[in-house]
């Protein structure tokens, strides 16, 4: 054994088991789980093991500066802020064991602005300022830590999302690619008097499908690609003429630092191929649909352009699974739930758009214009793979008689719609919120008579009705009258406070599953023993809470995030709480999502249900963070609406 | 030859250094009503040969101190002691000191001056006490001709006292420790045998200071008070 050996042998030994078995407990949590082994036991040393009876306070802001850096090693630790708007105070978080605190006035060289009270009885490590402070100079894991707090945490979910990916495709790279990383060489650009031979010799000679017309101030005038060129041939015009009576002009343009996400998603909605890229008003690169296939491997413009040129609907139901393993390698790259839902109900729309014009041209237009909408989480955007159909008609009729005609010839042309839909794996609907549905079918008078009797009759079916059709959205067809209806919508809502309230104590019907005394709170017999419902205790506090702040504060958008940006806009919810609960819904549905993905790759039924135990140490902890958001949300509207 | 020595009738084999060291022992402070949030206390858990006060040996020493309501984890006593004439039972199978730990641990004088000098004038506390503070005396004793005069506090008897809603009467370490719920790191390795004693005790103290017990001294009279009760239920 040569020196070094046995010194370290004898350090080994010397670590006294008390102070080990401590060590051993941190190593299971973070940040401690990171930090080197010497500066972990200089921590326990220098460590008091305190006892806080139920109830007692720990620290309070009247203490003064912090003085300890605490670790829970048993217990529940509440931080307890003086309510907003009552008298008494509110839970604002909870800490249990292996967890930290208060870091941030620790930091800050501060008094904590909460005060911490032992939820039962608890055990903390208290390790003095001075020790801490020292560690904190040694230890880069901890110092992350504590800097960054929980959202570093929710940093290290992310990173392990993406390495999981990484290793199972053995790709490197992410969606999230800031464009001007991608778009690595000089742009092609010609005045806009240059003679078109001249700017397609120029294409020619530099292997590129498109160039970019530009004014002295090297400002983007126009765009002319390959695809246009054909165009020109085939009109026969002039190769002579200048090209600026030939390009697309206003093309469409991002800023270098938007991602190769919005790039792609740009291209599936306007179905181009190019999109420049511009700084301060000046050129400063193109990136192609070459350029993203070449790095991301995923044809997303193909399957979208693909899926609006089927020519049936087999094609149509064949592409699903392409549009599975789409999102599966969305998920591996990266891609944040926001980013999938959005690009699966992109691709949903457009295969909804397909399937009507093919059953319009098998069975005739029956000479009634008409709109498609659709409902609930086809109406917010907010589409998994595992998707229901809810849809609906709206047409422009005169009078009763009318109505009844048109409905007459429209309904058997709906009815072959949802079925063509049920071949490309939209589930048809258990309620019968479909369009094949008479009652469904409807004018915009009809419409707007059907939403007011919801409003006025608040009935519990009237209730959750609202809860699905207030989700509306156009998928084809005039977009007009559905507005008409959706402002009349408000109008009666803003007015009418008996039907919020309702709407609120609907809002809180679902009840987040986490509890006072235990982690999470799931189902205790039958087949779902031991799970909670990601969606229906998770999402519906969040959608639901969203929902009814949109609509009596006349935000137009149905999309759960959306609406609570706006809502922040608007003033109605404070921007910080407005962000806490967009994390903690993103959260929740991309735990949603992995799981989905892992069911279809294991041939499983879809399902919401979640065994909590089955997640690692640090989703678990999010998890449970992200149901506490939506039971804050909930008390804000019980507040809110006083019930 | 001190006075000590005469009278155990057997002269320790001590070195001079030994034999200075011992003399300046502190005594034990007397108990008064200090609060118990300011108190020194020392938590020892023995691990022996086995369960004969008489003839069993002691084979390792664990302490923790509580101090200032408290446990420091700084200030931790942890010691093997070597016994050459150590006879392999069936103790072995609960406390798990091989013979070769045995054999390389510290000489039992070295062993005991070093635990005595850890544990000054502080009152001790440990869980079935009695047994403890027997063996710790003779071991003291035999070994250094040292009487261990320190006053010794029982967990297992302060704990149904204060927690009578547990309806634990006759129970054991373990009973407690699953009561509220506390996790030990190695069951029967002294020091952390000791460590939850420990924790025990800080539940206790503060179970005491809700019942107004807020001194050792409180909480001796309360003791006697209760062993009165009990003495008399069972008439």
């Amino acid at each position: 054994m040569s020196k070094t050996d046995a010194f370290a042998e004898a350090g080994k030994t010397a670590v006294l088991q008390n102070i080990h078995g401590t060590m051993e407990f941190l190593q299971k949590f973070p940040p401690f789980n990171q930090m080197d082994s010497a500066h972990l036991a200089y921590l326990v040393e220098h460590c008091q093991l305190r006892f806080y009876g139920q109830g007692e306070s720990i620290i309070k802001p009247d203490d003064g500066p912090v003085e300890h850096f605490y670790i829970v090693k048993q217990g529940r630790v509440h931080g307890e802020r003086p309510h907003s708007a009552r008298r008494g105070s509110e839970t604002t978080f909870e800490i249990t064991s292996g967890e930290c605190f208060p870091l941030a006035a620790l930091i800050g060289d501060r008094a904590t602005r909460t005060e911490h009270l032992a939820a039962e009885d608890t055990f903390c490590l208290l390790l003095s300022k001075p020790a801490f402070i020292k560690l904190f100079a040694l230890s880069n894991p901890l110092r992350d830590f504590a800097l960054r707090g929980v959202s570093s945490l929710l940093d290290q979910v992310n990173q392990r999302v993406q390495l999981n990916a990484v290793e199972t495709l053995g790709a490197q790279y992410s969606l999230d690619t800031p464009l001007g990383e991608l778009a690595m060489r000089q742009p092609i650009s010609c005045t806009p008097n240059t003679a078109l031979r001249e700017a397609v010799k120029l294409m020619h000679e530099q292997h590129v499908g498109s160039i970019v017309i530009v004014d002295p101030a090297h400002k983007p005038l126009g765009i002319f690609t390959l695809r246009d060129l054909r165009r020109v041939v085939a009109a026969g015009n002039s190769l002579d003429q200048p090209i600026d009576s030939l390009m697309t002009p206003e093309p469409f343009h991002l800023p270098p630092d938007a991602s190769a996400f919005d790039a792609a998603i740009a291209m599936t909605e306007r179905h181009i191929a190019h999109v420049c890229l511009v700084e301060r008003g000046r050129l400063s690169g193109v990136v192609s649909e070459r350029d993203l296939f070449s790095l991301q491997r995923i044809d997303l413009v193909h399957l979208a352009r693909t899926i609006r040129h089927a020519g049936k609907v087999e094609t149509l139901a064949a592409l699903r699974s392409d549009i599975r393993q789409l999102v599966d390698r969305m998920l591996a790259h990266g891609a944040s739930s926001t980013q999938i839902t959005h690009l699966i109900t992109l691709l949903n729309d457009h295969t909804v758009c397909r399937v009507i014009e093919l059953t319009l041209e098998d069975l005739g237009d029956p000479g009634v214009p008409f709109t498609w909408l659709c409902f609930g989480s086809e109406g917010r955007r907010e589409q998994t793979l595992h998707t229901d159909q809810d849809n609906g008609i709206l047409f422009e009729a005169k009078d009763a008689t009318e109505t009844a005609d048109m409905r007459r010839r429209l309904l058997p042309v709906a009815v072959e719609i949802n079925q063509r839909l049920a071949q490309c794996d939209f589930t048809l609907c258990k309620g019968n919120i479909m369009a094949g549905n008479p009652e469904l079918c409807l004018s915009r008078q009809e419409w707007t008579r059907r939403f007011t009797s919801f409003i006025h009759e608040a009935t519990p079916e009237n209730l959750l009705a609202s809860s699905i059709y207030f989700d509306l959205r156009v998928v084809w067809g005039d977009s007009q009258g559905c507005e008409q209806v959706r402002q009349t919508l408000f109008k009666q809502i803003a007015g009418n406070s008996l039907f919020q309230r309702m709407m609120a104590e609907n809002a809180l019907r679902q009840r987040p599953p986490v509890g006072r005394f235990r982690d999470f709170v799931v189902a205790r017999t039958g087949a779902e023993k031991h799970t909670l419902d990601l969606k229906v205790q998770g999402l519906t506090p969040f959608v639901d809470g969203a929902r009814l702040l949109a609509l009596a504060h006349g935000v137009e958008t149905c999309n759960t995030l959306e609406r609570l940006r706006e809502l922040i806009d608007k003033g109605v919810i404070e921007a910080l709480d407005g962000a806490a609960y967009e994390e903690a819904y993103h959260f929740i549905q991309q735990t949603r999502m992995q799981q989905h993905q892992l069911q279809a790759r294991q041939q499983l039924p879809y399902s919401n249900r979640l065994d909590p135990d089955r997640l690692n140490h640090l989703d678990r902890r999010i998890l449970r963070e992200s149901f506490r958001q939506a039971q804050r949300l909930q008390s804000s509207l019980a507040l809110r609406y006083q019930l | 030859m001190n006075a000590l020595s005469w009278l155990t009738g057997r002269t320790p084999q001590l070195t001079e250094q030994q034999r200075q060291r011992c003399e300046h022992l502190p005594t034990a402070a007397a108990l008064d009503d200090t609060a118990l949030n300011q108190q020194r206390l020392v938590v020892i858990d023995l691990e022996t040969s086995g369960l004969d006060m008489r003839r069993d040996q002691v084979l390792s020493i664990g302490a923790v101190v509580i101090e200032q309501g408290a446990i420091d984890l700084g200030q931790q006593f942890e010691c093997t002691l070597q016994r050459h004439d150590h006879q392999v039972s069936a103790s072995v199978l609960i406390h798990g000191l091989a013979p070769s730990a045995i054999a390389a641990g510290i000489a039992p004088a070295e062993a005991l001056l070093g635990f005595m000098e850890f544990l000054g004038d502080s009152p001790l506390l440990a869980f079935h006490a009695g047994f403890d503070q027997r063996m710790l005396g003779r071991a003291l004793k035999q070994t250094l001709g040292y009487r261990l005069r320190h006053p010794f506090f029982d967990a297992a008897e302060l704990a149904p006292l204060l927690c009578p809603q547990a309806n634990i009467q006759q129970g054991g370490l373990d009973d407690w420790t699953d009561y509220f719920g506390l996790q030990v790191q190695q069951r029967h390795h002294a020091s952390a045998d000791a460590l939850v004693t420990a924790e025990l005790a800080l539940i206790l103290f503060s179970r005491a200071r809700q019942q107004q017990f807020d001194s050792l001294l409180a909480l001796e009279q309360g003791l006697a008070g209760w062993r009165r009760r009990q003495q008399a239920h069972s008439l």
